[in-house]
Formats: structure tokens, C-alpha cells, sequence
């Protein structure tokens, strides 16, 4: 069985490494969105396939691990975290990905205000994805505590730039084209907030095997 | 006492001066499939044996404790051993057939408990066959030398001869550990429906084969019952990290 431990726990660096560049995406389309850097942009447009191919090799190597060992215990929900997990992380960096397909649209022409609650929302949203890695890293709770209130967080800024956004585009039609482009981004961090509690939720059976909710106080 | 059909007290149990039991306080629900786990030498045979008084033959073997049997204790002085043994069968890990046909490999316990007629023994080795899932292999075979089966016949053969007897719970030690994945997949799948009538306990040094078939698993290690409880708590989150070891192969 030792074989099959370093192969798990190889496998677990991968998934570490996946989230990094789901959380990657995410951040830097965000960046490309808000300094209008196409060429950042198309970064994080080109990593859609990496990241996918990532997911197929990973799910692979954790049903190869399953069939071949039948693991028990925290072994086997190791396994179940991660095949979950990839796919959240896959979703992550698809939206990171959709973000900087509308940062090459919206970088044509200035925005319409300087850009503060969408770079705040990715902040939270990556400090929300670095901690579930970090608590599936470490199997440790402590990363997990307080994500609930973070995603509620989350929550109220999505709101807050939609109404903001039907304000602009009450007030001057001409920037409804942009406005559709900042509420579909406040939508995708929102989700992805969304993805990083389910992902907890993963992290937390693995640890405890128990099962807990994470982030649904305002959904 | 009697929610259990099987309950054990403090029991310990020595061969010679090896304390092969210690303490083992466990519960046996009825009509339920309850797995003893745990590595070569734990005490999980001999936990068994101790349930139907087959360590009485072993010189050397003391046992203290209470095993009680439908709130009876089977260690009790006036227990009739023989009526405790067709109430409570063995299955062992290498089918033992009598060298004799199918049909009397059957028939064998209930003419020994005095059935006589034909037709009452017809339909008794019938029955027991067929509970056993053994009928339709065997049919055109009964007076046939029953060593000629194949080793997962033969293991069902002895199913069904502790069948004959009808008996309340069946024992299994390591009963398809000497069979191929084909032969135990059918006395996995035959575990399974015995527990409608019957209740099991089987030791397997299988873990999947415990998760797949039990209701209860006991994991044992070093003669102590280290942790008893619902198969899916067991092998999905077991509370004792010594269990967690042992089922996740961190062991030594």
C-alpha cells in the first residue's frame, strides 16, 4: 500500500497545482479586465485547454487509483474530494476565461468608471480558492473558517454592481453593451465564490468525513 | 439481553498462557451480516469459535466470560453443546466435504437427527440446495461423489449441509478465502439473501468483501475488539485511528 500513498499523495500536488492555475486564470483576467491588457488576456484565454486536459488526466488517475487499490476511510474520501474538486477547479478557470474574453471586448473603449468593486469581488474570490487549497494541502479546518462570511461578501457586491450597472444604462443607453459585460462578470466571480464553498464542503468530508454545508446563508 | 442474538460479557480466552481474547464485549444483531477484520492472529477465528463452544476440543484453551445465545450463556453447565452446534453452524475456509454423494453430504445432519423418511429428507436436501444456490448445478447429480464439485460447489455444498439442520446463525471462517473471484462472488451474493432467514458472521481477511456484504464490521487487533459499528461507518469513517490504519493499509 505504500505505492499506492505516494501515488495519492502525487496526485494531491497535481490537484494543488491545478488550483493554482484555476486560481491564476481567475486573478489575472481580472487584471486584464481592469488595466485592459489584451495580451494578459490572452493568457488566460490560451490555459483553457491546459486546464482541461489537467482535469481529464486527473480524473483518470483517481479512478486508475480507485480500481486498483479500493481505497477505504480517508483514503477514499480523498479520492471523492478530488474528483469533485476538479471539476469546481475546471469551472473556476472556464470563468476566468469567459472574464478575459469580455476584457478583449471591453478593452476597445475606456470603462465607463474606474473599475473597484469588480477587482475587490476577484481579490475575495482568490482568497476564497486559496484557502480551500491550502486546507486540502494541509487537512487542516482552520483554512475554512469564516468562508461562509466571505461568500456572503460576495453575494452583496454581485448585487451591488447590478444595480449600479442598471443605473448607467438608465442613465445613458450607450453603455449598456459594457454594463451587460460587468454584471455577466460579477455573475461568473459570484459562482466561482460559489464553486470554492463546494469545494470546502469536499475538503471538509476528506478531513472529518463528515458532511457540512458551507456559503448558503443568503443563497 | 435479548435484543441481540449473540452478545458476549468480558470475555477472555487464553491458550495456554497466550491471551488470545481480551475483554471482547461485542453484539450480534439478528438477521444481519456482522464482519470480524483484522490482521493474521488477532483472535478473529477464535472469537468465532467461541460462539459455537469450538474451542472446547482445543487442550489448553481456557475462557472466561459470558457469551450469551438468545439470553442464554452458552458456557453455562447444563447447555447441551450438541443442540448449541445445530443451532449455530460453521462454515470453514476450505470446503470439507464428507467423501460421499451430494444427496447424503446433506442428509448427513438431519438422519443424525433422527429423520428417517425419504420423502421428509428429498425435500429437506432440495431446500437446502437450493438456499444455498446449489440446486441447479447439482440436480442431475445428487448420487454423485461430491468431491468431483468443483471447490466453489463444494463450499456451497457445505452451506447447505449446515443448512439441512436448520440453524439460527451460520459462522463463516474465511469462507471463499481458497476460491476463485467467480465461485466468491456467488457465495457473496448467497450471504446476502441467507441473512432474509439466517443470521452470519463472517471473518474475512477480506476488506472489500466485508464492506460489500455486512451490516456490522469488527475490526480486531492484537485479541481486543478494537472498534465495532455499521460497515459504512467503519470503512468510510471509523473513529479509531488504528482501524483507519488497518483499512487504509498504513499498518506496520
Amino acid at each position: 500500500m505504500e505505492k499506492f500513498h505516494i501515488q495519492l499523495d502525487e496526485l494531491k500536488d497535481e490537484v494543488s497545482d491545478m488550483g493554482i492555475l484555476a486560481r491564476d486564470m481567475l486573478e489575472k483576467s481580472v487584471a486584464a479586465l481592469k488595466d485592459q491588457d489584451t495580451e494578459l488576456a490572452q493568457w488566460v484565454i490560451s490555459r483553457k485547454g491546459e486546464i482541461r486536459v489537467i482535469d481529464s488526466e486527473i480524473e483518470a488517475k483517481a479512478l486508475h487509483l480507485a480500481a486498483l487499490y479500493q481505497p477505504m476511510a480517508k483514503d477514499m474520501r480523498t479520492i471523492a474530494c478530488i474528483l469533485k474538486m476538479i471539476t469546481y477547479l475546471t469551472r473556476i478557470g472556464r470563468y476566468g476565461k469567459d472574464i478575459a474574453k469580455s476584457a478583449v471586448e471591453l478593452s476597445e473603449k475606456p470603462h465607463i468608471a474606474r473599475l473597484v468593486s469588480i477587482p475587490y469581488m476577484a481579490e475575495i474570490v482568490c482568497g476564497m480558492i486559496e484557502r480551500v487549497l491550502e486546507a486540502f494541502k494541509t487537512e487542516e479546518l482552520s483554512p475554512l473558517e469564516s468562508l461562509g462570511d466571505k461568500d456572503d461578501t460576495v453575494d452583496a457586491l454581485r448585487h451591488s454592481i447590478f444595480r449600479e450597472c442598471i443605473t448607467y444604462m438608465s442613465e445613458n443607453p450607450k453603455t449598456i453593451s459594457q454594463c451587460a459585460h460587468y454584471i455577466m462578470i460579477a455573475r461568473y466571480l459570484e459562482r466561482c465564490a460559489d464553486h470554492a464553498c463546494k469545494i470546502a464542503e469536499k475538503v471538509h468530508y476528506m478531513i472529518t468525513g463528515e458532511h457540512v454545508e458551507i456559503g448558503y446563508s443568503t443563497d | 439481553m435479548t435484543d441481540y442474538i449473540i452478545e458476549t460479557e468480558d470475555v477472555n480466552l487464553w491458550y495456554d498462557d497466550n491471551h488470545a481474547l481480551i475483554d471482547i464485549d461485542m453484539q450480534i444483531q439478528e438477521n444481519k451480516v456482522t464482519a470480524l477484520i483484522g490482521p493474521s492472529g488477532c483472535g478473529k477465528s477464535t472469537l468465532i469459535r467461541v460462539f459455537d463452544r469450538m474451542n472446547d476440543i482445543i487442550t489448553g484453551c481456557r475462557i472466561e466470560g459470558k457469551v450469551f445465545f438468545k439470553g442464554k450463556n452458552i458456557y453455562d453447565p447444563d447447555v447441551d453443546v450438541i443442540e448449541i452446534r445445530k443451532r449455530i453452524g460453521m462454515i470453514f475456509q476450505k470446503p470439507n466435504p464428507f467423501p460421499m454423494s451430494v444427496y447424503d453430504n446433506v442428509a448427513y445432519g438431519p438422519i443424525i437427527h433422527g429423520i428417517r423418511s425419504r420423502k421428509d429428507l428429498d425435500h429437506i436436501v432440495r431446500r437446502s440446495l437450493e438456499s444455498a444456490a446449489l440446486w441447479d448445478e447439482v440436480e442431475e447429480r445428487l448420487d454423485q461423489s461430491a468431491i468431483g464439485l468443483s471447490g466453489g460447489q463444494q463450499q456451497r455444498l457445505c452451506i447447505a449441509r449446515a443448512l439441512a439442520i436448520e440453524p439460527e446463525v451460520i459462522l463463516m471462517d474465511e469462507p471463499t478465502s481458497a476460491l476463485d473471484p467467480i465461485a466468491t462472488g456467488k457465495i457473496e451474493d448467497l450471504v446476502t439473501n441467507l441473512k432474509k432467514r439466517y443470521t452470519v458472521v463472517i471473518v474475512t481477511h477480506n476488506m472489500q468483501q466485508a464492506a460489500r456484504i455486512s451490516d456490522y464490521t469488527g475490526f480486531m487487533y492484537l485479541g481486543r475488539l478494537i472498534e465495532f459499528g455499521e460497515t459504512v461507518q467503519i470503512f468510510e469513517k471509523p473513529s479509531k485511528e488504528l482501524t483507519e490504519n488497518y483499512i487504509t493499509g498504513r499498518f506496520g
